[in-house]
C-alpha cells in the first residue's frame, strides 16, 4: 500500500511540475466563465448588431436571457472541454515507454498494477475536479444574475454528462496499455466515440449506448426524467468497469 | 549457490534467432564482463533476466529463484541500470532516490541515509538541479545510485559506459568497482579494455550464443604464448631491425613483431639488437587476450 501511495505521490508531483493539472485547470474554469458571459453578454451583441441586420432585412424582437441560456452553453462548450482533456492526457502513459520511464521502478519489484491505478486513478480524479469546477461555476454565476429554479434536474444531466467523460477518461488508459503513442491513444479513444454515435442512429439501441448521455440537457427543460437514462447509465458503468479491468490484464502483460 | 543462472535459454523476434540455447552462471561477489558486438543479444539477455521480455525456451534464476516474465519476483534481488537510463525529468537526484526508497517501502531513516551515501559515491551529492538538465553521465552516475540504493544482490549495468567520454567512463567503471564489495556486478559492452580494467569472469556471446565464458586466466590458458612484441626508437632502429632478422613484421611505423619466436631465439633478438646499437622502448612477450579472442571469434 504504501508503494502505491508512494508511486500516486509522483504522479501527483507530475500533474503539478509539468503544468498539466495548470492548463486543465484554467481551460475548465474558463469554460465555466465562458457560459453565463456569453448568455450576459447576448443581448449586447445582439443590440450592437441590429442595426446591420436591419439592414439586410432581419428585424429582431427582444432579446430574453436566462439561466438556462447559460446552461445551454455549458452543454454545448463540455464537449470541447472533454476533447481538451483527452489530448492533454492521451500521453501520461506513452511518455513513459518512449523513454523508458517506468523501466527502473518496475525492476525494483513495484507492482505494474499499482502503476497503473496510481495514472488512472489520477486522470478520474482531475476530471472529477475539472468538470464539477466547471460546473460550479457556472452554476454560481447563473444564480446570482439569473435564477438556477426555471431549469429542472440541473445536477442530475450534468452528473449524466459527468459519467460520459468517465467512460471517456477510462478509455485513455485502456488504449494506453496496449499503444505506445500518444496520438494512437486519443486516437482509439476518439473512433470509440464515433462508434458509440454511429450506433445512436439505430433507434433500438439509441438509449444504450454512452453518447446517449450527453443528450441529458433535455432534463432541464423537463424533456425527460432522469430514470429514462437508468440503462445508459447501467451500460456506461459496466463499459467503465470493463474498460478499466481489461487495461489492467493487459498492461500486466505489456512489453516494455 | 551461483547468483544467476541462465540455462538453454532462446529467444526469437520475428523470423530472426536473437539467443539460441544460451547457458551461463554468474558466482557471486564477482564483477562478470558479458561483451559481444551491437546486436549480438546483450540487451535482450538483460531483460529476460529481469522479467522485461519472455523467453521462447530455457529457464533463469537468480539467487536460485526462477525468473518470471511481467511481475518478477526476483528483481527483488536485482538492481539495474539500462543502456540509456531516463527518470523524471521534473525531479532531481535527491527527489528521485527518496522516490524509489517509497516505492520500495524502504524505512525513511535508512532511506535518507543511503541516498546520501549514494550520491556522495556518484558525485551527485551537491547537484540541486532537475535531472532534465542532466548530461548523459550524470544521468548514468545517478542510474547507478537507484540501482544500488536497495543494497541488490545483484547489479545488473546495460552498456554502463559506452557513450561516455574517457573521464565519465573512469568514473563509472571506479564506481563498478567500489560496488564490487557490497554486490555481484553483471556489466555488457563492446568495449573490451573495460572489460579486461575490471571484470574477473567474461562472457563472450556471439550470435546468440556464449562462446566462451570462465575468468581471465583461463582465456589466457586458451592458447599458449608465443612471440614478441619490440618498440623502436625511431624509424631508422625499424629499418635496421628489418634488416638484421628476415622473420621480423612491421606493425606500425614503430613496432615490429615476431609472430613465431620462442623465448631463446628472442634472447638471440635481444643480444643483437645490443650488439647493433638498435634503440628500443619496450619489449613484451604477446599473450591471448580478450582482443585477440573477441576478433578470432567475430571472424576478423
Amino acid at each position: 500500500m504504501k508503494s502505491l501511495i508512494a508511486f500516486s505521490k509522483k504522479e501527483a508531483t507530475e500533474w503539478w511540475r509539468s503544468g498539466r493539472f495548470a492548463i486543465l485547470m484554467v481551460v475548465f474554469t474558463l469554460f465555466g466563465i465562458m457560459n453565463p458571459a456569453f448568455a450576459k453578454l447576448t443581448p449586447w451583441l445582439m443590440d450592437s448588431m441590429s442595426e446591420s441586420l436591419e439592414n439586410s432585412g432581419i428585424i429582431l424582437g427582444e432579446i430574453r436571457v436566462d439561466a438556462f441560456t447559460s446552461w445551454e452553453q455549458f452543454y454545448k462548450n463540455i464537449p470541447i472541454a472533454m476533447i481538451v482533456f483527452v489530448l492533454m492526457i492521451s500521453g501520461l502513459f506513452a511518455t513513459e515507454f518512449q523513454k523508458g520511464t517506468l523501466i527502473p521502478v518496475l525492476t525494483k519489484g513495484l507492482a505494474r498494477w499499482k502503476v497503473y491505478v496510481a495514472k488512472t486513478f489520477g486522470i478520474l480524479l482531475v476530471w472529477t475536479v475539472g468538470y464539477w469546477t466547471c460546473f460550479g461555476i457556472t452554476y454560481v454565476y447563473n444564480d446570482i444574475y439569473w435564477d438556477n429554479s426555471v431549469v429542472a434536474h440541473p445536477i442530475a444531466a450534468a452528473g449524466l454528462v459527468y459519467l460520459f467523460g468517465l467512460w471517456l477518461t477510462a478509455m485513455v488508459p485502456l488504449f494506453s496499455s496496449f499503444l505506445n503513442n500518444a496520438i494512437s491513444v486519443a486516437m482509439g479513444t476518439g473512433s470509440i466515440v464515433i462508434a458509440s454515435y454511429a450506433l445512436g442512429i439505430f433507434p433500438n439501441i439509441k438509449s444504450y449506448v454512452p453518447t446517449y448521455l450527453l443528450s441529458a440537457q433535455a432534463l432541464l427543460v423537463r424533456a425527460g426524467d432522469p430514470e429514462d437514462y437508468l440503462l445508459v447509465i447501467v451500460v456506461t458503468s459496466i463499459l467503465v468497469v470493463v474498460s478499466f479491468v481489461l487495461g489492467w490484464v493487459i498492461f500486466d502483460r505489456r512489453r516494455l | 549457490m551461483n547468483m544467476l543462472e541462465i540455462e538453454n535459454v532462446s529467444k526469437r523476434f520475428g523470423d530472426k534467432q536473437v539467443i539460441k540455447d544460451l547457458s551461463l552462471s554468474v558466482p557471486p561477489n564477482c564483477i562478470y564482463g558479458f561483451v559481444g558486438q551491437n546486436g549480438a543479444g546483450k540487451t535482450t539477455t538483460m531483460k529476460m533476466i529481469l522479467g522485461l521480455l519472455p523467453m521462447d525456451h530455457g529457464e533463469i534464476r537468480v539467487q536460485g529463484e526462477k525468473v518470471t516474465y511481467g511481475q518478477n519476483l526476483t528483481n527483488r534481488y536485482c538492481g539495474y541500470l539500462p543502456d540509456v537510463p531516463e527518470f523524471y525529468n521534473y525531479m532531481n537526484a535527491r527527489e528521485y532516490l527518496r522516490f524509489c526508497a517509497e516505492i520500495t517501502e524502504m524505512q525513511p531513516a535508512e532511506a535518507k541515509l543511503r541516498s546520501a551515501m549514494l550520491l556522495e559515491l556518484v558525485g551527485l551529492n551537491t547537484e540541486k538541479h532537475r535531472i532534465g538538465g542532466f548530461s548523459r553521465g550524470m544521468k548514468q552516475r545517478l542510474g547507478i545510485a537507484q540501482a544500488l540504493l536497495n543494497q541488490p544482490k545483484l547489479l545488473i549495468c546495460d552498456e554502463p559506459t559506452s557513450a561516455l567520454d574517457p573521464v565519465g567512463r573512469k568514473e563509472i567503471l571506479d564506481i563498478l568497482v567500489t560496488a564490487k564489495s557490497q554486490t555481484t556486478v553483471l556489466f555488457s559492452t563492446h568495449i573490451l579494455s573495460d572489460v579486461d580494467r575490471i571484470s574477473d569472469r567474461i562472457a563472450l556471446l556471439h550470435g546468440g550464443r556464449v562462446v566462451f565464458s570462465g575468468d581471465k586466466d583461463d582465456l589466457r590458458r586458451r592458447k599458449p604464448a608465443i612471440g614478441f612484441e619490440v618498440e623502436l626508437e625511431n624509424s631508422n632502429a625499424v629499418d635496421a631491425i628489418l634488416h638484421l632478422h628476415s622473420d621480423a613484421k612491421r606493425l606500425d611505423a614503430l613496432r615490429v613483431l615476431f609472430e613465431t619466436a620462442t623465448e631463446a631465439q628472442m634472447h638471440a633478438i635481444i643480444y643483437s639488437m645490443i650488439q647493433e646499437k638498435i634503440p628500443f622502448r619496450r619489449i613484451e612477450k604477446s599473450e591471448y587476450s580478450l582482443e585477440s579472442m573477441f576478433m578470432e571469434v567475430v571472424g576478423k
